[in-house]
């Protein structure tokens, strides 16, 4: 039997489309923490704010991330979300979960906790919803010693790192994703276990260019699949794209866009404008390929990615928190990642960011916050990398050039007679 | 020279002691010793945490430190 009326949060069911509504009403014949959650919403609908008092100092000894401590701010009516502390669990690699190990962590979800889950938080972590104090110690326990499972990042953490398919399910993967996924986050516990920066740091890894897990939009460092050689080019398969052989992005769109166009669909939508045809062969011109993957994507039995793989590093991206979105900046176009060394070059860029982050980053600010206060070449230099035409994103507007006195011959430096001699006053 | 572990942790723990904000960010602790590395830094202060003297407060968003008793506690409000 419903504890409250809630006649707005019963709106949310009508309507084609699943709502969460019908599953905390069908979760509460269970769990009676769940009415008290639908009271407490549609009080909030009512008075337009919300009644969620968010976080505090709760926690599992040793660890300062994972939980996210919220208390309702009206205990007395809805006391069964009086405590409502959110846990974050470490996905694996690509969320790829057996149903024997998801069946055991909601077994163990309903009996610690409200038995809600948000299939995942948008860092990745496998959320569950809704706990109180007294459970957290003994939920972690169980969840690490009879499940073998971890709390994820929260905080001023390393937040739980997440990747895309790679290698397992997708053709395009120029890196293994998982692997890198996997090393890192076991090399770096401590950073996501213990607030180590001035604010969260986010890794995300992508096989390609598609970006499936968008770590360009969404994490501090994303390392994103890439190739250093060339497109391979099956110029049979070109043939058979051309004389309409295969349907238009393998039937996936309406017949009314028509039959395969090389031109109209693939050559003229290359935003670098780097192919063309000559008679019957396609030709690309490589050194101007962006990575854009449409080539790739609208032509896959003909066109492929290069055999030399590895990935492009990117950094400071971040969602709207204080000057707006922003996406990665590409700081170095091609590392190898390998595991056989541990991911050396990967892990070398990474911690050269952490250590002058640590040290310039203020309290709450992005990396790319940071890397925006400095300027791009600021922090190039810290990085040491040498600025590269791929790092510009347009033409200069500031006419200017500014010159650093170790890139002038003799400095700031100069003989005044010798200059007089020839420029009389 | 930097301090040595213990002396760092006397300092940080002094700190959030005594700082007029009750909860303070793992970069308000650097100046307790310039010389320290922000790595020494976080180290002894999550020590501090592991000793029970201090405790991690978190927004969900970021995390701060407090000297025990000084955090806002929602829970005993």
């Amino acid at each position: 039997m419903p504890k409250h009326d809630t006649p707005m949060m019963d709106e949310l069911e009508k309507g084609p489309w699943p709502s969460f509504v019908t599953d905390l009403k069908r979760q509460a014949v269970k769990n009676d923490q769940c009415w008290d959650i639908l009271g407490q919403m549609e009080l909030s609908f009512r008075d337009k704010m919300t009644h969620w008092k968010h976080g505090g100092i709760v926690g599992v000894f040793g660890y300062g991330g994972g939980i996210v401590g919220r208390y309702s701010d009206v205990p007395e009516q809805f006391p069964g979300v009086a405590h409502f502390h959110t846990v974050r669990l470490n996905q694996p690699s690509s969320k790829f979960y057996n149903t024997e190990m998801l069946r055991k962590v909601c077994d163990l979800w309903e009996r610690r906790g409200s038995g809600m889950t948000n299939m995942h938080g948008s860092t990745g972590d496998l959320v569950l919803l809704g706990t109180r104090t007294d459970q957290l110690e003994p939920l972690f326990y169980e969840l690490t010693h009879d499940l073998n499972w971890d709390l994820g990042g929260s905080g001023s953490n390393l937040r739980t790192p997440a990747c895309c398919l790679g290698k397992a399910r997708c053709e395009f993967a120029c890196i293994d994703t998982q692997a890198v996924c996997h090393g890192l986050t076991m090399k770096y516990q401590d950073e996501i276990h213990r607030p180590a920066f001035p604010y969260k740091f986010k890794f995300k890894f992508s096989g390609c260019p598609n970006d499936c897990v968008a770590a360009i939009a969404r994490s501090d460092f994303s390392l994103i699949g890439t190739w250093r050689d060339n497109i391979r080019i099956n110029q049979a398969e070109v043939k058979k794209y051309v004389a309409g052989e295969y349907k238009n992005n393998a039937g996936g769109i309406s017949e009314s866009f028509g039959k395969f166009n090389i031109k109209k669909d693939v050559i003229n939508l290359c935003p670098t404008r780097c192919m063309w045809m000559e008679g019957e062969e396609l030709k690309i011109d490589d050194a101007e390929c962006t990575r854009c993957m449409h080539c790739i994507n609208a032509m896959p039995r003909a066109l492929r990615p290069g055999l030399v793989k590895g990935a492009s590093v990117m950094c400071g991206a971040k969602a709207p928190i204080l000057d707006g979105a922003q996406m990665g900046t590409m700081i170095v176009p091609f590392v190898k990642v390998d595991p056989d060394t541990e991911f050396e070059e990967v892990v070398f860029y990474i911690e050269k960011i952490w250590d002058w982050w640590m040290e310039v980053g203020r309290n709450r600010e992005r990396v790319g916050e940071t890397m925006q206060r400095v300027g791009l070449p600021t922090f190039l230099k810290v990085m040491e990398i040498e600025p590269i035409p791929q790092h510009v994103k347009r033409p200069r507007e500031n006419p200017y050039v500014f010159w650093a006195e170790e890139e002038v011959e003799g400095g700031w430096q100069r003989n005044v007679q010798e200059f007089r001699a020839k420029h009389k006053m | 020279m930097a301090l040595s572990k213990d002396e760092l942790k006397a300092k940080i723990l002094n700190k959030a002691m005594t700082a007029a904000k009750p909860q303070l960010y793992v970069k308000d602790f650097y100046e307790c010793d310039p010389e320290s590395g922000p790595r020494d830094i976080k180290n002894a202060a999550n020590d501090l945490v592991k000793d029970g003297k201090m405790v991690f407060w978190s927004s969900g968003s970021t995390t701060m430190y407090a000297a025990v008793g000084r955090a806002k506690d929602e829970e005993h409000r």
